[in-house]
């Protein structure tokens, strides 16, 4: 039933993330790759039979019921546990032997192959919590504690993860590509954590800078995370834009936050005003002065201003009373 | 930039006596375009001063922030080498959509530029644009010393010498007189 499309479903999105992973893939892990396909088959199966007898395996109690997870799940689970595979190639092929070293697929290595995934759910779901008030620290104590005491909220997790994969799976690649490294980060750290006790390597660090990136983007539903990208920008050309910089006039040409003939600063109907098609922006008021009194033509190419500016938006009562979101879809509209 | 803004820091006490010129200037235009007149004109000031670009620089004259005096050194190989000539510029109550008044103090030998100082270029008439600012104007005349326009010159004497750069020099030298 559900079995066989998940195990469908496991080789698709795999596929499609090589393409993404490729750089970042090893020659051993590519080596490797029948022995671990072998390999995760078989798991899978046993999970699938052990699954099958009743929610609660043997296994350990602790762990959420493999048939529900799965059900919930679908391929991003399988992803994940991919993940945990080709990680365990490329970072801890030389470090653990105990997953490569017994494939005789023993309870044991699936109960640890569960753990890792039950505990990068959490650290997933540490990472959306931290996003609101914790820090770093917190969200990584989070995740060590939820990593001990996984049974709590496995299910959920799984979803919310489940949610992120299969929405990121959609979208652009690099995008696809940061998640992985997050998950991927997450299983090398859990996995060395459980494996290797106290073996940390500095590796953390940086991986917790991608790791940064995407709680940023977990705020809202990770369905916008196209568009977040865009909408984080934002902000930051609205601080260089407005803040008051020494180097403004060194620039006047190029950096447009203040108008380059009466030096005041751009606000935000300015700011999105394109009076003529060289790019040359001057504020509303110049603009004006000059089709009155002066010339009519644009300071920057000397063209002749058209009575109708070939771009002008935000000038409506509507923009100006939510400026941030229009001049931000302006500036998407823009670039597209 | 940090250096920039560092140096920019050190010259920036003079611009409080700009800064006090508003006042006093205030009168003699009126209203809101007095105010962005002057803003311009002060942030002009700024960006001059801490660029710091070689061979050029302008300053207020006085407390009258309209009215600037303006010094040019005559660029490397050109005739002009070593000389430093004084301008004036003075600014219309509608700069910068109307160009600044500029004009040589000290007499210049040039085909562009008169006996009374006069200066003929383009951008400071019909082609002048309000994107230009002071500096660009002094950069103009500086680059216009080297590379004159002789075919609508001024002083048409200067224009038929040109050719000649040896005599022209000679030339350049007596009729220059440094600033007194």
């Amino acid at each position: 039933m559900g079995y066989d499309a998940m195990a469908n479903d496991v080789s698709a999105p795999a596929i499609s993330r090589d393409l993404g992973k490729k750089k970042r893939a090893n020659r051993s892990a590519k080596l490797k790759q029948c022995k671990l396909d072998a390999r995760r088959e078989q798991w899978l199966s046993q999970v699938k039979n052990s699954g099958g007898k009743d929610g609660s395996m043997g296994i350990s109690p602790a762990l959420p019921s493999p048939h529900r997870t799965m059900s919930l799940l679908r391929h991003s689970q399988a992803v994940l546990e991919r993940k945990s595979l080709e990680r365990e190639v490329n970072v801890g092929s030389g470090l653990d032997g105990s997953d490569s070293d017994s494939p005789a697929h023993s309870p044991i290595p699936i109960a640890n192959m569960h753990r890792k995934g039950s505990s990068s759910t959490s650290a997933s779901s540490g990472c959306s919590i931290g996003l609101c008030s914790r820090s770093v620290s917190d969200a990584e104590e989070d995740r060590e504690e939820e990593g001990k005491g996984e049974e709590k909220g496995g299910v959920d997790d799984w979803e919310a993860v489940a949610d992120a994969l299969s929405a990121v799976v959609d979208h652009t690649q690099d995008k696809s590509d940061s998640v992985e490294k997050e998950v991927c980060s997450k299983k090398d750290e859990d996995h060395q954590n459980i494996s290797r006790g106290a073996f940390r390597v500095s590796e953390p660090e940086p991986n917790r800078i991608v790791h940064r990136a995407w709680r940023a983007d977990d705020a809202s539903r990770p369905q916008c995370l196209p568009n977040l990208s865009k909408q984080r920008s934002f902000p930051v050309n609205m601080e260089r834009r407005f803040a008051p910089s020494a180097s403004v006039h060194t620039g006047i040409l190029s950096v447009p936050s203040s108008c380059p003939i009466c030096v005041e600063d751009f606000d935000v109907t300015d700011s999105s005003f394109l009076p003529c098609c060289c790019g040359f922006r001057i504020c509303l008021f110049c603009h004006k002065k000059i089709l009155e009194e002066g010339d009519g033509r644009c300071p920057g190419c000397r063209k002749q201003y058209d009575r109708v500016p070939c771009m002008e938006n935000g000038i409506s009562g509507v923009a100006l009373s939510f400026p941030c979101r229009f001049s931000r879809s302006f500036s998407m509209s823009l670039r597209s | 930039m940090q250096d920039n803004i560092q140096s920019g820091a050190a010259v920036a006490p003079p611009p409080p006596s700009p800064g006090t010129a508003i006042k006093q200037s205030q009168p003699v235009a009126k209203g809101s375009d007095a105010q962005s007149v002057l803003k311009r004109l002060q942030s002009e000031l700024m960006a001059l001063m801490m660029r710091g670009d070689p061979g050029i620089s302008a300053f207020p004259e006085g407390d009258n922030i309209f009215s600037w005096k303006g010094t040019i050194t005559g660029s490397k190989e050109t005739v002009y080498e070593g000389m430093v000539y004084r301008l004036s510029l003075s600014f219309p109550s509608d700069y910068p959509f109307k160009p600044p008044k500029v004009k040589f103090e000290n007499p210049c030998f040039h085909p562009n530029v008169d006996l009374c100082g006069n200066i003929c270029l383009d951008i400071l008439q019909d082609k002048w644009s309000s994107a230009y600012d002071v500096r660009t104007v002094l950069l103009s005349i500086q680059s216009l010393l080297g590379e004159p326009n002789n075919d609508s010159p001024l002083n048409t004497q200067a224009a038929a010498l040109w050719d000649n750069q040896e005599e022209f020099r000679k030339m350049v030298e007596k009729f220059y007189k440094p600033s007194q």
